[in-house]
């Protein structure tokens, strides 16, 4: 193993700002991974290797020359296959789109080349972002790191791959029902979904317009502070982007939370839960409560609407979006995802825009009952044991239809509520697949979860565990 | 397991008002599923009120911020 590429993005990036690594190191240290381990993994789609070498070269003599850097200057990342860059190929993990160049270029990927990442590619995702699990029919399935046969989560499953697997030291993923937080507890690194509208939309690819979010799949949730900082705030080609004002993530980071008075919801996030996740769950509060925070159990009654709800936003959204290419190419996506969207028509227009009109008065209800009184809302990521790939198969078996829909169940809510959720690893099953810790905070309050986050890992260590590969 | 009796003629409104044609078995099968959905909106009638709306997700999303606890 490279100690290079066990490094996380902040210490990588800040030892190229220190002159004690040149980026140009870094990147040869990625590329030498991916060449060693892609071909079991399959994480990635596109590499830009001499693209990548070509804007190492250019960070290190900026640094030579006594520029002020980015910060994130130097830092290999790659991003789900369904930013936009202007005049590059974006698949959307798709046959339909396979050739597609649009011409626009994501606000995200701008603004992480203006603060100096060093971009090597595209990566392995659900076929137009609409699978829990990182099935690709047209790519080839994405593999979980720390054991192929099984599933890396979805749908931006070569970003939590890569990332797992250090291929990378972040990676962009987006999550409209769990899609980063799915992979990033399952391939066992770290996940950040923002308050929704926190990071502009502006040229990536759209499922539910409603729910998707844009966010980092890390090391730590230092990494996922820094990254947020650098992706947030408003911008004027996405009307809805939020104007609230981005603070520094990294300040909040001071590794107290003592105080901190945690609810653990436990309708909904706890029905049908492995008794191994329950108990590394439960270790997890433990280690939270030994650094000074209180839990307490609490019931939301409106667990039920809310679950109810989120199932129908993105499903009806997405069958919209979908439509044309459902009537014109329907053999062009695979079985799991057109039977998926092809439920989508049935939804009554009135169903939709009940889900919508809900949302706000079930958000003031959830923040009333488990965020008022307490500062944040912890489950585990995911409620089962991680399935394999053909546990989940649904191409292959329509009767594990239930386990494909299950896996997203614990990460759902978040996206319909719009609140700030990050996933952390806090342990491993008895398969050896990790398990993760998933945090909630108030709108905007993505300093609470990260704060916790970070203080969850200056004590454990299962973030910096890496996969044999 | 039977198959529930909503699919038939929900495959035909769908294809009547949308388009688009059944793809495979297991969109079938996902159909099927639909009825669970029904009876949890079912469950839930009565709590829209006549004066809820979409944009009131944005207002309490800002109203929502953090305070102290």
């Amino acid at each position: 193993m490279s100690a290079l590429t066990s490094l996380s993005m902040t210490e990588a990036a800040d030892a190229v700002a220190r002159g004690e690594v040149t980026s140009e190191a870094l990147v040869e240290a990625c590329l030498a991974r991916i060449a060693a381990h892609d071909g079991g993994v399959n994480a990635v789609i596109r590499l830009d290797a001499e693209e990548a070498r070509a804007a190492a070269r250019a960070v290190d003599q900026a640094r030579a020359a006594g520029k002020i850097l980015g910060p994130l200057a130097g830092v290999p990342m790659m991003h789900k296959d369904m930013y936009y860059r202007a005049g590059k190929v974006s698949t959307c993990g798709s046959k339909i789109r396979k050739d597609f160049v649009p011409k626009v270029t994501a606000t995200v990927l701008n603004r992480l080349d203006d603060a100096g990442a060093v971009d090597m590619g595209t990566l392995n995702m659900a076929e137009f972002a609409q699978n829990p699990t990182g099935h690709n029919a047209h790519f080839g399935h994405c593999h979980n790191p720390w054991s192929l046969p099984y599933c890396t989560g979805g749908s931006s499953s070569g970003s939590g791959a890569s990332v797992a697997a250090r291929f990378v030291f972040a990676a962009l993923g987006s999550d409209t029902g769990g899609s980063i937080r799915l992979p990033a507890t399952i391939c066992g690194v770290t996940g950040l979904k923002g308050t929704q509208t926190r990071v502009p939309r502006t040229g990536v690819m759209p499922l539910s317009f409603s729910a998707d979010n844009v966010g980092p799949l890390v090391r730590t949730a230092r990494d996922a502070a820094r990254f947020l900082k650098v992706t947030a705030g408003p911008c004027p080609k996405d009307p809805t982007s939020a104007k609230e004002p981005v603070p520094d993530y990294e300040a909040a980071l001071t590794g107290s939370i003592a105080g901190l008075k945690i609810a653990v919801v436990e309708d909904w996030f706890l029905d049908g839960i492995d008794p191994e996740v329950l108990k590394t769950f439960e270790a997890a509060l433990d280690v939270l409560k030994g650094l000074g925070a209180s839990v307490t159990r609490i019931a939301v009654p409106e667990m039920a609407a809310i679950g109810t709800y989120t199932a129908l936003v993105s499903r009806s959204e997405g069958a919209a979006i979908h439509a044309n290419w459902m009537r014109e190419y329907p053999q062009d996506y695979a079985v799991h995802l057109n039977a998926r969207l092809y439920g989508g028509y049935s939804l009554p227009a009135t169903f939709y825009i009940e889900a919508l009109s809900r949302r706000g008065p079930l958000l003031r209800a959830f923040c009333e009952r488990a965020l008022t009184p307490y500062h944040l809302v912890a489950t585990p990521t995911l409620r089962i044991k991680v399935p394999t790939l053909a546990e989940t198969d649904i191409d292959v078996d329509p009767a594990n239809w239930d386990r494909f829909m299950g896996v997203s169940a614990n990460t759902r809510p978040f996206n319909y509520l719009g609140l700030p959720t990050l996933s952390v690893p806090c342990g491993f099953d008895s398969n050896g697949l990790p398990i993760g810790l998933q945090l909630s905070a108030r709108p905007f309050a993505e300093a609470r979860v990260l704060q916790a986050g970070d203080a969850f890992q200056r004590v454990t260590d299962w973030h910096k565990r890496e996969p044999v590969l | 397991m039977e198959e529930p009796a909503l699919v038939p003629p929900t495959m035909e409104q769908i294809a009547r008002w949308q388009g688009v044609q059944l793809p495979n078995a297991t969109a079938r099968h996902g159909l099927g599923e639909m009825q669970g959905l029904i009876d949890a909106m079912a469950k839930l009638r009565g709590t829209m009120v006549f004066e809820d709306e979409p944009s009131s997700f944005e207002a309490a999303l800002r109203d929502c911020k953090e305070q102290e606890a």
